[in-house]
């Protein structure tokens, strides 16, 4: 029976939102209740993750914090390549700041948890900004060798012996003890598993909206013709540079969640390769999707785990020949390619219900 | 009636070639104006030079009693110019509706404008949620053009409407041209005779690079020599 009460305009908005993202709030929810399936499958109680107890289930909350904070670094990458059109070679700068900043804010000035955040935020702004310098002089592949250059010139100072102190230079940062108990990884994982689970869907519901404002038109206008969206009388610097200071504080973010996880910050960090890894997140996923930052994040880290698990040393030749594979084969990503095929998947489907006689 | 755009003598590079070499096009307020001329002449760099995206290096444009030279295309638009360049300039990622919102420079703007666009083009109302890249090439000229209209335009600058669209859609183009001519003074660049006779007031002639003849276009549908001599038809 329907309801004779007209819902409130309140009430209309919470449900709009609500049918709007049915599909995220599900696997959040999912998210949320697979240690606890994990644990029971184990044969453990629920309570074991509560008390953090050895098990499958601790663990693989640790591998999913790792996909977490992949996923909210290639979100960042996505934000900037994939929506504003934005080549950059220099992200995992971004990144290493925040782990850099963070493990020695944490170690050598023995700063709390909030003003460290608050100075990972403040330096992921500056180096937005810095990069933003070069914004209205170069375009694509020089923007793209540009901003290698400062990333490598990050990378030199990170390694030098000069800073060794502070960053360990080609060693890394090791021992950075958080804190903060209630954010240890080793005592607290499924409060940290949680905390991190809720910031990556808070960041992938934020460039969601970000996308579909004005600002985020712009942004794809600009990644599809600049010269046109200028011609609408739109000066895309701001709006490139409003893409790189949000994506800049996300990737920050993500490199403060990497060292209060894993408090060792190797230097590889901070080199091309870790560029080249959000850039394969996106490819896998689906450039420009969003979602697919998130799938592409959970392909790299599986495949990386168990290919090592399974195949030892050979594991590198048999991730590339993935990569390969995936981009002859799925050339738009899994979310790209699903988008564009969506109709006839459908239309597929519907044939196979017909030919099973269970649809007209 | 006094000139709402004023092109003196400009001369354009674009790398090392030298494409405009002396120009001049007055449009008076109100009007329709055409650029008339033999493909590569330097019509649609005429228009480019007005919108900041090929600058002159010597000569005036004058809007409005403004200068334009040294600005940037954005803020030669915010003051007023809507260009329409050829080749059905939409963004394809976008929708129809988000391809007309893009286009507001003030708040409201789509909405204020929505009936008298629908009105112009009944289909893009149709095809609103379509992405761009789902629109055929007339419906992509529609809104290329509709785009143009959303925000408080003074001059339109509009280049080849007619270009690769079939006979019954330029009629349609034609009409809506000459509606929105109404309100909105148009400068357009149209290879197609037949279009440009029917629309435009007044005409100018660009040859290799120099404005050779301008004149009302009435007088010019008549001038079988120029017509012969400059654009090759008749």
């Amino acid at each position: 029976m329907q309801s004779t009460i007209p819902p409130t305009e309140t009430g209309r908005e919470a449900l709009r939102l609500f049918k709007e993202n049915r599909g995220p709030l599900a696997m959040l929810l999912a998210l949320i209740l697979f240690p606890f399936f994990v644990a029971l499958l184990d044969g453990q109680g629920p309570t074991a993750v509560l008390n953090n107890e050895i098990g499958n289930a601790r663990f693989l909350q640790g591998l999913l914090i790792e996909i977490f904070i992949l996923a909210i670094y290639a979100l960042s990458y996505d934000l900037i390549l994939g929506i504003t059109g934005l080549l950059s070679f220099g992200h995992a700068m971004f990144f290493a700041v925040g782990a850099y900043l963070t493990g020695i804010a944490f170690k050598s000035f023995g700063w709390g948890v909030g003003p460290t955040l608050a100075a990972v935020i403040v330096a992921g702004i500056v180096q937005a900004l810095l990069f933003g310098l070069v914004l209205p002089r170069v375009k694509g592949i020089t923007f793209a060798l540009v901003t290698l250059g400062f990333a490598s010139v990050f990378e030199i100072i990170v390694k030098s012996n000069e800073m060794v102190a502070y960053t360990g230079a080609d060693v890394g940062l090791q021992g950075v003890v958080v804190p903060a108990a209630w954010l240890n990884t080793s005592n607290e994982r499924f409060r940290l598993y949680l905390i991190v689970l809720f910031f990556t869907f808070f960041v992938y519901l934020v460039y969601r909206r970000f996308v579909d404002s004005p600002t985020g038109r712009v942004c794809i206008a600009t990644r599809e013709n600049e010269g046109r969206a200028q011609m609408l009388g739109y000066n895309t610097f701001y709006f490139k540079l409003t893409a790189l200071i949000l994506s800049s504080i996300t990737a920050a973010m993500a490199g403060f969640f990497h060292t209060v996880h894993q408090p060792i910050v190797s230097p590889a960090v901070a080199g091309l390769g870790w560029t080249v890894a959000a850039l394969l997140m996106i490819l896998m996923g689906g450039i420009g999707t969003l979602s697919g930052a998130l799938v592409g994040a959970a392909i790299f880290r599986l495949l990386q785990f168990y290919l090592e698990r399974w195949f030892g040393g050979n594991a590198t030749f048999l991730i590339g020949l993935v990569y390969v594979l995936l981009v002859m084969f799925v050339p738009y990503g899994v979310v790209g390619t699903w988008q564009a095929r969506r109709l006839d998947i459908q239309r597929g489907r519907e044939r196979l219900l017909r030919l099973l006689h269970l649809r007209p | 009636m006094t000139n709402l755009l004023e092109v003196q003598n400009i001369h354009t590079f674009i790398g090392q070639f030298h494409i405009l070499e002396g120009v001049s096009v007055d449009v008076l307020q109100g009007s329709i104006t055409v650029l008339l001329g033999r493909n590569g002449a330097g019509k649609t760099t005429t228009l480019k030079s007005v919108m900041g995206l090929t600058p002159p290096s010597q000569g005036q444009i004058l809007f409005a009693g403004e200068p334009l030279q040294g600005r940037r295309s954005y803020d030669i638009a915010a003051m007023g110019i809507g260009f329409v360049p050829e080749h059905r300039a939409i963004f394809r990622d976008l929708s129809v509706a988000e391809n007309l919102k893009i286009a507001e420079r003030c708040k409201g703007d789509l909405a204020r404008k929505e009936e008298f666009i629908f009105g112009l083009f009944p289909d893009l109302k149709r095809l609103i949620k379509l992405p761009g890249t789902k629109l055929s090439g007339g419906q992509q000229q529609m809104l290329a053009i509709a785009r143009a209209l959303v925000p408080d335009n003074k001059l339109l600058l509009i280049d080849e409407p007619s270009e690769g669209l079939a006979p019954v859609l330029i009629e349609q183009m034609i009409t809506a041209i000459q509606q929105l001519a109404a309100n909105t003074t148009v400068l357009l660049v149209e290879q197609n005779f037949v279009v440009a006779s029917k629309l435009a007031e007044r005409y100018v002639i660009i040859e290799e690079g120099r404005s050779v003849k301008k004149g009302l276009m009435a007088e010019l549908v008549n001038d079988q020599e120029t017509i012969h001599r400059y654009l090759g038809a008749a």
